[in-house]
């Protein structure tokens, strides 16, 4: 269950898999700036600090540079955690449009961190057993 | 008459299959070819072969290409261009599937700009004898031709001096710091060459990016129903269904599976030569561009392909 952390508030969301970061926020009840959604204006870069990704389209190389790629950058519109990452926006912070599905948003969490633990918990108990 | 129309845009889409579902099924544009990693297409009433054409890697915009009447215009347009000192080139028949000899040049604003006279026609979907008011069984929003194209350029009045003296186009609308046209900045400028209000515009910002490009409709009716098939199909919209103060046009912005920005445009009044130029202060540019919200979004100045 890949959650994104938002420095340097420290939000923490939770995102579906194969969901991408943009997705995830605004599924969440955030806003932020962003475009055409679809990869190709570049607007909605934010930098990850922490944590990988992939991109699950091809993205233009006059969208994201030989450089970007390695630096940190993260279009987020296309961009997929492969495990719990930390991004940070630029020159912004996230807006709380959707309090609502933010609530819904935590309430997944939690209930997928306990299902995580209770799995943890099964599986330490089976190998006392054995 | 020399330049008639905005005959094809040539657009880069990331991945061709989803681009086909954009433009062929919610769009509703008719595919006429599909070879070397390219599609065409044309719109239910357009006649000659396509007024689209998309090719697979990147985004933003290969070229555009611009249909004179006669043969003997491309030899005019050449030297218009040359005199204008830009360097053409000739194309051979064939260079462009379908699409006849003609010329080649790249604008101050370096984008690439092609002149033919000529393309294969297929005829429009209806036919020419004792047609029918529309096709039976369109597909999606149906659009029926390729209406206009928004450019950026760094230089916006070279820019509308160049489409004057080599195509012999026209402002219709324009934005602008001071009303004087000798004293002001050009922001934006709307230009045309027939009663059609802009065939090309160019907006201040960076070289060789596309703005958007846009596809006809008839009315406000229709302008509605397909901001509801871009719901049904979850196609991100820009902004719409809203007004332009400039051309007074009915539209909606939207994105294609890429990220290029698609317009539909109904409307906008009639354009004339000797029509005086309608000036818009930067003050009132929102309103010129959202005529409702008066307030221009963020993406408007920033997004581009």
């Amino acid at each position: 269950m890949p959650t994104v952390t938002i420095h340097p508030s420290g939000e923490v969301i939770y995102l579906e898999p194969d969901e991408t970061v943009l997705s995830g926020l605004y599924k969440a009840g955030y806003a932020y700036t962003i475009g055409c959604r679809r990869g190709g204006c570049a607007i909605c870069k934010v930098d990850c600090h922490a944590g990988s990704f992939h991109y699950n389209r091809p993205v233009a190389d006059t969208v994201i540079t030989a450089e970007e790629a390695v630096d940190g950058t993260c279009l987020s519109c296309r961009a997929v955690p492969e495990n719990d990452i930390t991004i940070e926006l630029r020159g912004e912070n996230v807006r709380l449009v959707n309090p609502f599905l933010r609530q819904m948003n935590e309430k997944a969490r939690l209930r997928a961190e306990a299902t995580a633990a209770a799995e943890r918990t099964r599986r330490a108990g089976t190998t006392t057993k054995e | 008459m020399a330049v008639m129309r905005m005959g094809y845009v040539h657009a880069r889409v990331t991945d061709l299959a989803e681009a086909k579902q954009h433009y062929a099924n919610s769009l509703g544009l008719y595919e006429t070819l599909a070879e070397d990693g390219k599609v065409y297409y044309k719109g239910w009433d357009e006649w000659d072969h396509h007024s689209v054409v998309l090719e697979e890697g990147g985004v933003g915009v290969v070229k555009f290409g611009f249909k004179v009447e006669y043969e003997s215009d491309i030899d005019l347009i050449e030297k218009r261009a040359q005199d204008y000192g830009l360097s053409v080139e000739r194309m051979s028949k064939g260079e462009n599937p379908e699409v006849s000899d003609g010329i080649r040049f790249i604008s101050p604003s370096e984008h690439v700009f092609e002149v033919y006279h000529a393309q294969t026609v297929i005829g429009t979907e209806v036919g020419t004898h004792n047609p029918e008011a529309f096709p039976r069984h369109l597909v999606g929003v149906g659009v029926p031709a390729l209406d206009h194209a928004l450019i950026l350029a760094e230089d916006v009045r070279t820019m509308e001096n160049m489409f004057r003296t080599v195509f012999d186009f026209f402002p219709t609308e324009r934005v602008q710091t001071d009303l004087d046209d000798n004293d002001a900045h050009f922001i934006a400028t709307w230009m045309t060459c027939n009663n059609q209000i802009h065939q090309i515009a160019v907006l201040e910002g960076p070289q060789s990016k596309l703005h958007h490009f846009a596809f006809k409709l008839g009315d406000w009716t229709e302008v509605g129903r397909a901001a509801d098939l871009m719901s049904m199909d979850d196609i991100p919209i820009d902004i719409g269904p809203t007004r332009h103060g400039i051309t007074r046009g009915q539209t909606i912005y939207f994105f294609d599976p890429s990220g290029n920005r698609n317009e539909v445009f109904a409307g906008g009044y009639p354009a004339y030569r000797d029509r005086p130029v309608n000036k818009w202060t930067p003050d009132q540019i929102a309103k010129g561009i959202f005529y409702h919200a008066r307030e221009l979004n963020e993406r408007f100045t920033t997004v581009h392909t």
